[in-house]
């Protein structure tokens, strides 16, 4: 069985998620689109189960620093959402709670990720520790280049569909 | 003369004037009997107080059961707008195309009669009119690929297509994204943007309640093959929307009932 769902990766400008997004997936447009219609489309099936697939719809958002500003038509119908920080720029995990909160109302009801990018810049420990001093919780903290963590990442996220599709 | 006999006597001497009445009520539930085990003659009785009653009732049903029923369907409308919306569309569509069928038609037959003579000879016999038929012919417009798509999350619902094409959920993704940038763009609400153009291709996209269609068509997109493609647009979403359970049916099933609506279709 295979079933079709919609996610949306956003996050401030230059965090790394088009290079996150492009270590998971092989299949997409020119992302030429992204700078003219503020989004880009991609593709990837991920094999929950034996005999289960998700299709995930990926929608790559551009880069912006006011998340309360994202195009709501853009994340209309939703399934999913990844929110993506840069570990190595403060300035991009300062506000999380605003953007998150700001997040969840345009989106409700829907399992969203919270992922620090760019690991392989740092050392990981002391970046878990600078989090939790400024108590900013995530999900995942993955690197594009390595691709450490990544499959992990969209694989969770198709498995938390899967079993919302089947509640549903 | 024994005890009873004595009651007897005196009995009819007390109850004379009882026994009378007595007999004549026996008489009248005979009567009664009579009329109701005669069905022509209760119907005679009983008939002019039934019409009476139900012209009472046609009258007065406005008033006594008109808000119940009027707030009964707004309820029911309410519950279920989108199956509502859904399956009025098509036919609000085919009134609304039929209208302005009909208006131009009107138009044009004015125009024809403002043509002079020589103008309508020379249209008839001229060579290049039959040129331009010609032209038309060989340019003539072919449904490529049909797209039911849901409106909000740019998910394919299901497809139909003659030629190979790239991922069919991304060209749906990607045409939700141009769509709804568009209409943001404009700011207008509830307006759609029915008609993507490049070189000789063209993307047809009618929009309904939870669903849009995308036609994909290839050639010379006249105004003929619109009216056509929008009326199999029409004529399959009536289908599809009266399919018990459509929004849960399976996409191999729409698959076939798209194909069976545009197959084999010449605009």
């Amino acid at each position: 069985m295979n079933i079709s769902k919609k996610i949306v990766v956003l996050g401030h400008f230059g965090v790394g998620k088009t290079s996150l997004i492009r270590r998971f997936v092989e299949n997409s447009f020119s992302n030429d689109y992204r700078v003219s219609i503020g989004v880009h489309i991609l593709k990837k099936k991920v094999e929950v189960s034996v005999d289960e697939t998700v299709s995930l719809i990926i929608w790559d958002l551009e880069g912006t620093d006011n998340i309360a500003a994202i195009r709501q038509s853009y994340l209309l119908g939703t399934h999913g959402v990844i929110y993506v920080f840069d570990v190595t720029r403060p300035i991009t995990f300062q506000a999380i709670e605003e953007d998150l909160t700001a997040l969840k109302s345009k989106v409700r009801n829907v399992p969203m990720k919270v992922v620090g990018n760019k690991l392989d810049m740092v050392v990981e420990e002391e970046v878990k520790k600078v989090l939790l001093e400024n108590k900013i919780s995530f999900d995942y903290l993955t690197s594009a280049k390595t691709g450490d963590k990544v499959n992990d990442l969209f694989e969770q996220l198709a498995k938390m569909l899967t079993l919302d599709a089947k509640q549903i | 003369m024994n005890e009873n006999d004595k009651i007897q006597i005196l009995k009819d001497i007390l109850f004379a004037e009882d026994s009378v009445y007595i007999e004549k009520i026996a008489h009248r539930i005979e009567n009664l009997e009579n009329t109701i085990n005669d069905k022509q003659k209760f119907s005679s009785k009983v008939d002019p107080i039934i019409l009476q009653q139900l012209e009472e009732f046609k009258t007065s049903i406005p008033i006594t059961l008109g808000p119940t029923i009027t707030a009964t369907l707004k309820a029911e409308i309410n519950k279920n707008k989108d199956e509502v919306v859904d399956a009025l569309f098509p036919i609000l569509g085919k009134m609304i195309k039929k209208y302005i069928a009909h208006e131009i038609k009107m138009l044009s037959e004015k125009i024809n009669r403002q043509l002079s003579f020589q103008d309508k000879v020379k249209s008839w016999f001229g060579s290049s009119s039959r040129k331009q038929e010609i032209i038309n012919e060989l340019v003539e417009s072919h449904i490529e690929q049909v797209l039911l798509i849901e409106k909000e999350s740019g998910l394919l619902k299901a497809s139909y297509s003659i030629t190979e094409t790239i991922d069919e959920e991304m060209i749906s993704g990607m045409l939700t994204a141009i769509k709804h940038f568009v209409e943001d763009a404009f700011g207008k609400k509830n307006q759609n943007l029915e008609l993507i153009d490049y070189e000789l291709y063209h993307i047809h996209l009618q929009s309904f309640n939870d669903y849009y269609i995308a036609v994909i068509l290839s050639g010379h997109y006249t105004t003929q093959a619109k009216d056509k493609v929008q009326n199999l647009i029409f004529d399959f979403f009536e289908k599809f929307t009266q399919t018990e359970g459509y929004r849960t049916l399976d996409t191999e099933n729409i698959n076939q009932q798209l194909a069976l609506n545009f197959r084999h279709e010449h605009l």
